[in-house]
This record gives C-alpha cells, sequence and structure tokens, in this order.
C-alpha cells in the first residue's frame, strides 16, 4: 500500500470527488428550480454563515448543551457507577431501574422534557443526559467490578485507605472502560441535542431557543435554505468526528499502556 | 478507515453474565425476578407519593392513571395500530440495510480495490448522524411513510457495513488457504467459509444496526410522520394528555427491551461459538 501512495490517494479521492462533480453538473444541467442545492452554493453559504458568526453561535449553543447534559450525566454515573461495581447489594437494588429505562429511547421522553422544563436549555440538557447516562454508567458498572480484587487486597493489606484504594487502584483500573463509555457517551449526547433541538424547533415553532439543530429547522421551514441544511449537517458531522478522535486521542495519550 | 479490534467495554447492548447450570438457573431466575419487582415496587411508590405530592396530573400523574391509560389504548387498539406502522417500517428498512450492507460489506472486505474506493464516501458520510438528515429529509419527502423509513435505513447501513467488512477481515486466512488447496474455487470458499466465519460478526452488526435503527425510528417519527410510537407520543403531550404520553413511552421501553432480547437469543442461535463485541 505504500509502495504506490499517489495511486491509493488518487482512489481514495476518486468517488468522493466524482460524486461531488456530478452533483454540481447534475443540478447545473437538470435543476427546475433554483432552490436546488449544489456544492458551489453550499460553499458559499457555509463561508457566509461562518463570516457572519450565525453558524459558530448556534454551534457554541449546542455543545453548551451537550457539555451540561453529558456532565450531570457522568457525574451520576460515575458515582452510581463505583458504588454498583463495589457493593453487590447496591448494584441488586438499582440493577433493575437502569435495566428497565435502558430501552427506552432518550427521543421519545422529549415530549415529557418539554411539559416538565419548558422549550429551553433545560429540556435539551435532559435529553442529552438521559442519552449519555446509559453507556457511561454500564461501563463504569463494568470497569470497576473487572478490577483485580487481587490488587485492592494487596493495597489492604499494605494499610491503604478505602479512598486512597478508589483513587490510586479502582481509577486507573476502570480508566480504559471509563473512555469507552465517555466515547459512547458524547456520541449519543451529540445525536440527542440535534434531534432535541429539531423536534423543539418543530413542535413548539421555533422561539428563540437556539443551537444547531434549530438553524436546520429554521432553514427548513422559514426561509428554504437547502444550502444552509446541508452547511449545518455537514459541521454536524464535523463535530462528531472531532468528538470520537478527541477522546481517542486523550484515551491514547492517558492511557499509554493500552496502546 | 481504521478497524479496531474489539475493544474493552460494553455498548448500548450490555453486560455479559455467566448463565449457571438448570437447577441453580431457575432458582438464580427466581431469585432476579424477585428483586426487579422489590425495586421496581419502590419506584413505583416513590412516583406516587411524587405524584401525590405535586398533585397535577398534567405535569406527573400517578402510576395508576398510566396503568388505566396503558390498559385503555392497549385494549381500544391504537397501541397495536401506531406499533404495527413502526414496526413495518423498523422491519422494511432493516431488511433494505442488511440487503444492501452485507453484500458491500463482503465485497469490500475482501478486495482491496472496492475498499479503497467506497471506504472514503462511508467514513465522510458515518459522522453525520441519520437525525441530521431529518430537516433534508423532510423536504424531499415530506411528512409521511418515506421520510422515517430512509431515516431508519441510514441509521442501520453503517453498522451492518463496518461489522461485514471486520468480520470478514478477522476470518483466518488458514481455513481459505486449506480450502484452496483442497481445490475448492472461489464461490464454494466464499460461501462455505467466509461467510460462516464472519456470520457471528455480522449478527452482531445487525444488532448494533436494529438498535440504531430504533433510536431514529422515534425522532423521525416524532417530526415528520402521521403514525407510529413517536408520532403517538408527540400527539398526546400537544393534548396535554400526559398518563397516555407516559404509557406511550412505557411501551417504547418494552418493546425496546424485547427487540434486544430477540435479536441476543437471535445471536446466540445461529453463531452460539461466539458471543464478541461489535464496532459501533
Amino acid at each position: 500500500m505504500t509502495r504506490l501512495p499517489n495511486s491509493s490517494m488518487l482512489r481514495a479521492m476518486l468517488l468522493p470527488v466524482g460524486l461531488i462533480i456530478a452533483w454540481q453538473v447534475g443540478v447545473m444541467l437538470a435543476a427546475s428550480s433554483d432552490r436546488a442545492p449544489m456544492p458551489s452554493k453550499v460553499v458559499v453559504e457555509g463561508w457566509k454563515l461562518l463570516s457572519s458568526g450565525d453558524l459558530p453561535i448556534a454551534l457554541v449553543q449546542s455543545l453548551g448543551r451537550v457539555l451540561l447534559g453529558f456532565g450531570w450525566a457522568t457525574a451520576l454515573a460515575l458515582v452510581l457507577g463505583a458504588l454498583m461495581g463495589t457493593y453487590r447489594a447496591v448494584d441488586r437494588a438499582l440493577d433493575p431501574l437502569i435495566e428497565s429505562f435502558r430501552p427506552i429511547a432518550p427521543i421519545a421522553l422529549l415530549p415529557l422534557a418539554i411539559l416538565w422544563f419548558g422549550t429551553g436549555t433545560p429540556a435539551a440538557a435532559f435529553i442529552v443526559g438521559y442519552a449519555a447516562f446509559f453507556p457511561m454508567i454500564v461501563n463504569t458498572i463494568h470497569g470497576v467490578s473487572s478490577v483485580d480484587p487481587q490488587l485492592i487486597r494487596a493495597a489492604r493489606t499494605l494499610g491503604v485507605d478505602r479512598l486512597t484504594i478508589l483513587r490510586q487502584v479502582v481509577l486507573p483500573g476502570a480508566m480504559p472502560f471509563l473512555f469507552v463509555g465517555a466515547r459512547l457517551a458524547l456520541g449519543v449526547a451529540w445525536t440527542s441535542i440535534i434531534a432535541a433541538e429539531l423536534a423543539v424547533g418543530a413542535k413548539a415553532g421555533g422561539g428563540s431557543t437556539g443551537g444547531i439543530g434549530q438553524m436546520m429547522f429554521v432553514f427548513y421551514a422559514y426561509s428554504v435554505d437547502l444550502n444552509g441544511i446541508i452547511v449545518c449537517m455537514i459541521s454536524v458531522g464535523l463535530i462528531a468526528l472531532l468528538f470520537d478522535r478527541g477522546t481517542r486521542r486523550l484515551e491514547q495519550w492517558m492511557l499509554p499502556w493500552k496502546r | 478507515m481504521k478497524v479496531k479490534a474489539p475493544s474493552a467495554g460494553v455498548g448500548r447492548a450490555g453486560r455479559v453474565r455467566r448463565v449457571p447450570a438448570f437447577p441453580a438457573r431457575f432458582r438464580s431466575g427466581l431469585e432476579s425476578a424477585g428483586l426487579y419487582l422489590r425495586t421496581m415496587l419502590v419506584f413505583v411508590l416513590v412516583w406516587y407519593g411524587a405524584a401525590t405530592w405535586i398533585d397535577n396530573p398534567v405535569l406527573l400523574p400517578t402510576p395508576i392513571d398510566v396503568a388505566g391509560s396503558f390498559a385503555e389504548l392497549a385494549a381500544g387498539g391504537e397501541m397495536a395500530m401506531h406499533f404495527l406502522a413502526s414496526g413495518k417500517r423498523l422491519l422494511f428498512s432493516f431488511v433494505l440495510a442488511g440487503l444492501i450492507g452485507i453484500p458491500l460489506g463482503i465485497v469490500m472486505g475482501l478486495n482491496r480495490l472496492t475498499f479503497q474506493l467506497f471506504d472514503p464516501v462511508i467514513e465522510l458520510l458515518r459522522p453525520i448522524s441519520g437525525i441530521a438528515w431529518i430537516p433534508l429529509g423532510l423536504f424531499i419527502f415530506g411528512v409521511g411513510e418515506a421520510l422515517p423509513t430512509a431515516i431508519m435505513f441510514y441509521g442501520a447501513f453503517f453498522p451492518f457495513v463496518i461489522n461485514t467488512i471486520a468480520s470478514v477481515r478477522s476470518v483466518d486466512p488458514s481455513y481459505v488457504s486449506a480450502a484452496r488447496t483442497l481445490g475448492a474455487g472461489r464461490a464454494v470458499v466464499l460461501w462455505h467459509v467466509v461467510v460462516p466465519a464472519a456470520l457471528p460478526g455480522i449478527l452482531v452488526g445487525a444488532r448494533l444496526a436494529a438498535g440504531a435503527g430504533w433510536m431514529s425510528m422515534v425522532a423521525a417519527e416524532l417530526i415528520g410522520a402521521p403514525s407510529g410510537l413517536g408520532f403517538a407520543v408527540e400527539w398526546y403531550r400537544e393534548l396535554l394528555m400526559t398518563p397516555k404520553v407516559l404509557a406511550f413511552i412505557v411501551l417504547i421501553g418494552l418493546l425496546g427491551y424485547l427487540f434486544d432480547r430477540l435479536l441476543r437469543a437471535g445471536q446466540r442461535h445461529f453463531a452460539r461459538w461466539s458471543q464478541r463485541e461489535g464496532i459501533t
């Protein structure tokens, strides 16, 4: 593969570039309305949205909500997961609740969240947190309970207190699982914030909730700007990619022995 | 694309528990049912207490109200109607995603040129979640049957392709060489060696695909469908009939659980020699 880097690069570019050119030419030749999106207009629109600051502001708003929801979910999941992974009684008491709520798709709770919290940030943060909680707690429990008990016993024998064991033995042992949980949780959190903002926009008639999902809905329903929608989709994909690669990098950097 | 080795950790899928032999298994089944009931009883009591404390059936109805609505909706056939609408779409998009995704994955796993051609497109599209396609889909398809089906297809497609590629590649090359040495032709090797060896991984992909389809189903129906479970939840929210909203949420949870059980059982049945985690 490394023998001919140019030809494999060429092959990799062939289909994406070909499709984009076909899209552009196809629209230019056959489009019945000038609303039809095409790559050149998407680029222009993307530049406009970037330089006017609308897109960055919407992205920052959505990211803030994701971090808020991810934050409370992670905090709760780490505490509960550590308890459930350590004490069998806690696990037996709480496991049925987790197993019962996990199959409920987070978006299904959105109507309920709107009833409880209105259409603003709290409802979105609730949905995001709900979505992020389950991958996080399942992996925390698994990680904590997979720590070699001999290591814990050894530390105990050496007279180390519980809190230090938690910090120095259990946490590093569970870390790989926590990273898997965080990566999955961030992925679903980002997906559900888009869904939540879209649905809030669609069902609560717009309003000033902001965020990238809301922006997409405004482009769909009010200004009928398909190029704008595609710019939003591309930025949604880029952020998702960034989350995924970022957590993987962080994991490699923090857990060099896992490489 | 870097196809990673099955990584540590548990996905949406859940924990793997060791199953003891039969008599002990029966006893532990009873015991875990008891534990389940105990916890849920406490939960329902807390819910009841909170509902009477808040005393506002629109915000939080009591469990009794919700159970009543559930029974009413189930008996009136409304639940069956929405379930059938959603189920039909889910099944159709799942089968379609498998029919396209599995053969594409096999070809991409075996042939490097095809992989080099298609992989960049897949990796460029994959980060864009199905839900982000909803506004464009609404514009193209309008509110109706096609939008949720298309969104679910999109969500289910990538787990199928990616897990198929990974499992085709992880087939032990010595099996292939052995079959070749014994004079098997390409088609025979593909059908009798590669496909059976890759099947466990493909089934993991199927389970992840079903999970992804299920997630995007509710979102797509909530925004752009005239029927289905997601539609029903939002419909009763607009009417401020919270007991019915909760009844449908309970139904979604129950179905999601049963669905996952079913796929796991299928996975155990068709590929009992393997229980590995997939690539999400």
